[in-house]
């Protein structure tokens, strides 16, 4: 039996030890309850056509005044109250009178301001009792709403959330199944006789009929298997989402929905049937098991949500639509085209495709923005898939194509833009503002992003809580001239050239400009479906209800996010507790511990009643991510420790090391010398210092086209290009100065003309080639040594040739035989005698 | 005069590859340690003096080794050429002489008396002395290593090129100095904006050749990963789970030994960054955005992952001495794996195994001209780095290299 506890937490438990420890109950959930500046809904435009009016007795007290407004009016007309206000018990809609309505609707129990979302007029319609929309979701959501506002506006206890044990708290973790990583089975057992027979004309991406989200029955077996887990109860056939769906009636084959039901249902059996149990290592230290469904709703209250216009939480999960669930007529509904996915943490993923209201429920947008209050507010949780798109990219729009409209929130790369026409602006909304390039606001990561224009600061931006744009060039104008021919997109512009890729978590619009407390506000709240799972450790430290809690949520289609975790009594005296040793704590997922994500695995520290504070004891303030396996339905949750309490795990390191030799290889013995090597080798055998300015110019002018590696191999033609410019540059500053060249080129005369001063060429060659070292040492050249005789020849042949041949200007001059010693020795020194080692 | 000049190089570059010979005797044993030591040929003198060495009765090609290590271009221009590399994010060699590449030169050219250790734990660094008459060691610029490098300065002379305290060039407490880690090259590559990872992925590309994608190890505990790590990108956590994890697991508490230091300059007016400098939050400093002595850049992009790690100090952690990192770096057991600051961080990098075979790798590429390509190599390897573990001089590393691959 479940037992209410008196204990209650702040939701707005989103990190750190500042959350936990934050005031006991705060009333800020709903509907602007927040920040104190509570505003009626937009209850003008509910109820439809306006056709009931209420003719009863007057309002007794504010609460009812508030329930009038917050509930009775959005559900009179035309939805519950066609019955449950006329003659069908109970009458909490009685059109007679609004205060007996209210008394029924307290009396009978039918709202729970502590968690709204369990209230029983929630529950009805998500049951499918008699709901509105299309989808039951959407009415739990837009009801679910209803009642946050009330419950905000009368003050009622908000934003609370009380820990309750789990129903079943003693269950130990079970022997589970885990979806194979292989598709054989699958194949064998689902995908052939059952859904490539009778689902694959719409639910595959080249469906005959049409291509419809999800493609469990896509032709890639891998993207049919990926897509079909989540629809699939590994433990109970029967409760799959395949099988569930086939009993609502969606397109059941062979005439029988009954009969449907039973080949899916058998298929999943015999599928689930040959996958291999894991069992729980006995050794282990654990707590006791939960899923995410035995926890705690930490609801997504302590958002500020005054004057919605329109409201995406996208929890339908699947179908065509996404729901406005603001609950404000007309419903701007999102009918979703083409590649949309739906993710399973909330939200639409858009890969290649878009989501779009029809433009006459668009009109709300007109008639309560530029024909209202003159502002309003874009706000969405958005993952961009990368940090390259632009255009901008359309995340969203009001627009008709690519040239004209009312706004857009967009992203170019790193930036996000907000374009919002005004008098000031032209038909598209140009310019625009953008969060400042240098500081790469937009990441591809889950962001918060606020959007507001109101008529005296103009637009501006805010990403994760604060604000990131500059104060806007053009302040101030008025929307007088929006049009209302315009529609809400979502992933794209009417005329298809602005694509943006990722996914949208939630998206509100607002008449009004958001403050930066209400941001803030709706930053810190979060999105998503959160729970608290309490993992019961009674048994381990012999402390009766004693668990270690999570606060835990669906991350995205593959991890759950795990966070902050704490200890937390639920009886007794926390002073008598401990201190109990708590070391190495990891998370357990269908029977074993994640191999990914163990945050906690190196934690140390005590339970000790004399760190819980009102709150309980932080066991640790970060949070962490593990993969997900079988659905947010079904995947098991336990935790182990290797030591708690008396009881202790000892973990061997079980990681092989083999060191492996990688593979002979071959490889050149020799090479060459590198940029800095040639310089300096240029310097020693020509005996020009590196520090000479023309050389060094030289040197600095080249380096860079010489080799910067020894692999001969990688030789190109244009490092010889590079060598020979340093070469001659080193030669020709040997030459042009006297007493090196007399030094270096003892005998040789500089101060004749070329036909006399090569008479004998050896005293130019026979220097050069012993500063090589290609000459004989010690009585013979070394064995690796260039043929000298080849070398000499060559060098001869070079100097006779420009002796004989010449055609400059300096001919039979003294410059020409400074030339062709020059030649002589940038062919000898840059040659590979000096290059290669 | 060009055209024939580079015809005839063509025609001496072709008869001179055909003509080199399989094998080597003692002058070609002796000018090939000298070449590739220093990248020039040695004098007829110093090549038969080598030989001796190497002929019988000599003591061996180390002794040769240790001849050609005299000259000047093993130092200005082999050593340089070798670490500066390792001193710029873009492995660019064509950076200037600075104080990074100047204390690698000075700890292997002293290796007799060094322990080449510290180049990541030491509180030194080399500086040309007063008699060179450069402008003297600078914190906010490099000119005082451009002008030795200019000038051509021998570094291989002790007159010329000393070892000092880096403490008395930077101003940085002796105990948060951490050789080249924490010299202005370094921190002008690596502590410059970003999140400071750079640094320890850099010393652990340079100084135990490993890049992080070697170490990738998904197993390990992400409890230390910092905020500004997305755990879904794109929305999709598998990538965070498969890849992300695998490097940032064991990095960020790695990393968080370099939280007190940054390197700073004026984006306005010194875009380049080159008259920036590296600082550090000494006790009692600071940071206004963290409110303790850890910088902002720590704490930045921290909306990413709220609930990812909130760095407090300089405290670090080697989540890697568990899993499959722990025999593959080769840990030392005598170490506590953990620690403050970036000098107790070099330690224990510097006393692995993956760092001692990294830099006699290294050195055998160096001289060698290749990798180590068979098993003759590897034991090569592993008897250098046997000797090097002893008392780690990095200049007898070049010697026995030279020797090995001096031919036959």
């Amino acid at each position: 039996m479940k037992t209410r506890l008196q204990t209650v937490l702040s939701n707005r438990f989103t990190h750190l030890a500042t959350a936990i420890s934050a005031t006991l109950l705060i009333a800020s959930c709903g509907s602007g309850g927040g920040t104190g500046n509570a505003e009626n809904p937009n209850t003008s435009q509910t109820g439809g056509g306006g056709g009931f009016v209420y003719q009863g007795p007057a309002v007794q007290t504010d609460d009812v005044q508030s329930f009038k407004i917050n509930l009775f009016d959005n559900l009179v007309e035309d939805r519950c109250g066609t019955c449950h206000g006329v003659d069908q018990a109970p009458l909490f809609l009685d059109r007679s009178d609004v205060n007996a309505a209210y008394n029924v609707t307290n009396t009978e129990g039918l709202v729970d301001f502590e968690n709204p979302s369990i209230s029983r007029l929630v529950t009805k319609v998500e049951e499918g009792h008699n709901c509105w929309e299309a989808a039951d979701s959407a009415c739990a959501s837009i009801m679910t709403n209803y009642i946050e506002a009330w419950a905000s506006e009368s003050g009622s206890v908000s934003n609370v959330i009380v820990l309750v044990a789990p129903e079943d708290p003693d269950r130990d973790p079970g022997a589970t199944k885990s979806f194979p990583a292989d598709t054989a089975l699958f194949e064998e057992h689902i995908y052939n006789d059952v859904l490539a027979v009778y689902c694959s004309s719409c639910h595959s991406d080249t469906g005959e009929t049409l291509q419809q989200q999800p493609y469990f029955a896509s032709g890639n077996i891998d993207l049919a298997y990926e897509n079909a887990q989540a629809r699939i109860d590994l433990e109970t056939a029967a409760n799959s989402r395949f099988v569930v769906k086939l009993g609502e009636g969606h397109n059941c084959w062979n005439n029988s929905c009954a009969a449907s039901m039973s080949e899916m249902e058998a298929a999943i059996s015999a599928f689930s049937g040959e996958i291999e149990v894991t069992e729980v290592d006995e050794e282990l230290v654990t707590s006791k098991a939960i899923t995410l469904p035995e926890g705690v709703v930490a609801s997504s209250g302590g958002r500020v949500e005054t004057n919605v216009l329109a409201l995406y939480e996208f929890k339908e999960g699947d179908g065509a639509v996404a729901f406005d669930t603001s609950g404000v007529d007309p419903a701007a509904n999102l009918t979703l085209y083409d590649d949309v996915d739906w993710v399973g943490s909330w939200g639409i993923r858009i890969n290649n495709g878009h989501a779009r209201a029809q433009t006459e429920n668009s009109s709300k947008f007109y008639d309560n923005i530029a024909l209202g209050t003159g502002e309003y507010s874009i706000e969405a949780w958005v993952v961009p898939s990368n940090v390259t798109q632009e255009g901008p990219a359309s995340i969203v729009s009001y627009s008709d194509g690519a040239d004209l409209r009312n706004f857009t929130l967009g992203q170019t790369l790193y930036n996000y833009n907000f374009l919002s026409r005004s008098s000031l602006t032209g038909p598209n909304a140009q310019p625009m503002v953008s969060t400042p390039d240098a500081d790469e606001i937009l990441q591809a990561t889950l962001q918060h992003v606020v959007t507001v224009y109101d008529p005296i600061d103009g637009r501006s931006i805010y990403v994760n809580g604060e604000l990131v744009s500059e104060a806007d060039a053009l302040p101030g104008g008025t929307l007088t001239d929006w049009s209302n021919n315009y529609a809400l997109h979502v992933g794209n512009e009417a005329s298809g050239e602005y694509l943006w890729q990722g996914t949208v978590r939630l998206l509100a619009i607002y008449n009004r400009a958001m403050t930066e407390e209400d941001i803030l506000a709706n930053y810190d709240a979060g999105v998503g479906e959160k729970y608290f799972l309490l993992f019961n450790i009674s048994d381990v430290i012999e402390v009766a209800d004693a668990y270690i809690v999570f606060e835990v949520q669906q991350f995205d289609d593959y991890s759950y996010l795990f966070n902050t975790p704490f200890f937390y009594l639920l009886s007794g005296d926390p002073a008598n507790v401990g201190p109990i040793a708590l070391e190495g704590m990891r998370i357990g997922i269908n029977g074993k511990e994640a191999a990914q994500g163990q945050a906690y695995s190196k934690l140390v520290t005590n339970i000790d009643g004399a760190e819980y504070a009102e709150l309980g004891q932080i066991l640790s303030p970060v949070g962490t991510v593990i993969a997900l396996e079988n659905g947010a339905d079904t995947d098991e949750f336990f935790l182990t420790f290797d030591q708690l309490g008396a009881e202790s795990f000892v973990r061997t390191d079980s990681t092989i090391f083999t060191e492996t030799n990688p593979e002979d290889i071959e490889q050149s013995l020799i090479g060459i010398k590198t940029f800095e090597e040639i310089d300096a080798t240029l310097s020693e055998i020509t005996t020009v210092p590196r520090t000479n300015s023309n050389v060094a110019s030289t040197f600095n002018t080249v380096k860079q086209q010489m080799p910067t590696s020894p692999a001969i191999a990688g030789f190109l033609s244009a490092h010889q290009m590079g060598i020979t410019q340093l070469a001659v540059e080193y030669c020709n500053e040997l030459t042009s100065n006297t007493s090196l060249r007399t030094s270096y080129f003892s005998g040789f005369n500089f101060g004749v003309a070329e036909g006399t001063a090569f008479a004998d060429s050896s005293l130019v060659i026979d220097p050069l080639v012993e500063h090589l070292l290609a000459h004989q040492i010690a009585g013979d050249q070394p064995d690796e040594a260039p043929d000298l005789t080849e070398v000499e020849n060559e060098l001869d042949a070079l100097i006779t040739t420009m002796v004989n041949s010449c055609s400059t200007s300096t001919c039979g001059s003294t410059s020409r035989t400074r030339e062709i010693v020059t030649a002589a020795c940038a062919a000898a020194t840059g040659s590979a005698i000096m290059l290669i080692q | 005069m060009k055209n024939q000049t580079i015809r005839m190089t063509a025609i001496a570059a072709a008869i001179s590859i055909a003509s080199v010979a399989a094998h080597a005797d003692t002058r070609d044993q002796a000018k090939r340690i000298h070449e590739r030591l220093t990248g020039v040929p040695p004098t007829e003198t110093t090549l038969l003096e080598m030989v001796a060495e190497l002929e019988p009765g000599g003591d061996g090609g180390e002794a040769a080794a240790d001849i050609a290590m005299n000259h000047p271009a093993f130092y200005n221009v082999t050593l340089k050429n070798w670490a500066t590399p390792w001193t710029n994010r873009d492995f660019d060699v064509f950076q200037p002489l600075n104080d990074y590449t100047a204390t690698v030169i000075g700890l292997v050219r002293d290796g007799d008396t060094a322990d080449f250790r510290d180049i990541l734990t030491g509180d030194v660094t080399y500086v040309g002395t007063s008699a060179t008459g450069v402008t003297p060691y600078s914190t906010s610029n490099n000119s005082h290593y451009e002008e030795l490098e200019e000038q051509n300065i021998n570094l291989g002379d002790p007159a010329n090129f000393e070892a000092v305290a880096q403490s008395t060039l930077n101003g940085l407490p002796s105990d948060a100095t951490a050789g080249v880690m924490t010299s202005r090259a370094a921190a002008k590559s690596f502590f410059i904006l970003g999140t400071n990872r750079a640094m320890f992925r850099f010393t652990l590309i340079n100084h135990l050749c490993d890049d992080l994608e070697q170490l990738n190890d998904v197993t390990r505990d992400p409890g230390r990963i910092r905020q500004d790590v997305s755990r879904s990108p794109g929305g999709d956590s598998r990538a965070f789970l498969n890849n992300c994890l695998g490097c940032h697991a064991g990095m960020d508490p790695l990393a968080q030994a370099f939280a007190y230091y940054n390197y700073e300059f004026d984006p306005q007016a010194d875009p380049d960054a080159e008259s920036g400098q590296i600082t550090y939050n000494d006790i009692g400093d600071i940071d206004p955005e963290t409110g303790t002595r850890v910088v902002a850049k720590y704490h930045i992009n921290d909306s990413t992952f709220p609930y990812g790690f909130v760095t407090p100090d300089d405290r670090w952690d080697n989540y890697w001495r568990e899993g499959q990192n722990d025999q593959y770096i080769g840990w030392d057991d005598g170490l506590d794996g953990f620690g403050n600051g970036a000098k107790s961080l070099g330690e224990e990098l510097a006393n692995t195994e993956a760092f001692a075979y990294c830099q006699v790798e290294k050195a055998f590429e160096a001289v060698c001209l290749r990798e180590p390509g068979d098993e003759v190599d590897r034991n090569e390897i592993d008897g250098l780095v046997s000797s090097f573990q002893t008392n780690y001089n990095m200049k007898a590393v070049f010697a026995g290299a030279a020797d090995y691959c001096k031919g036959e």
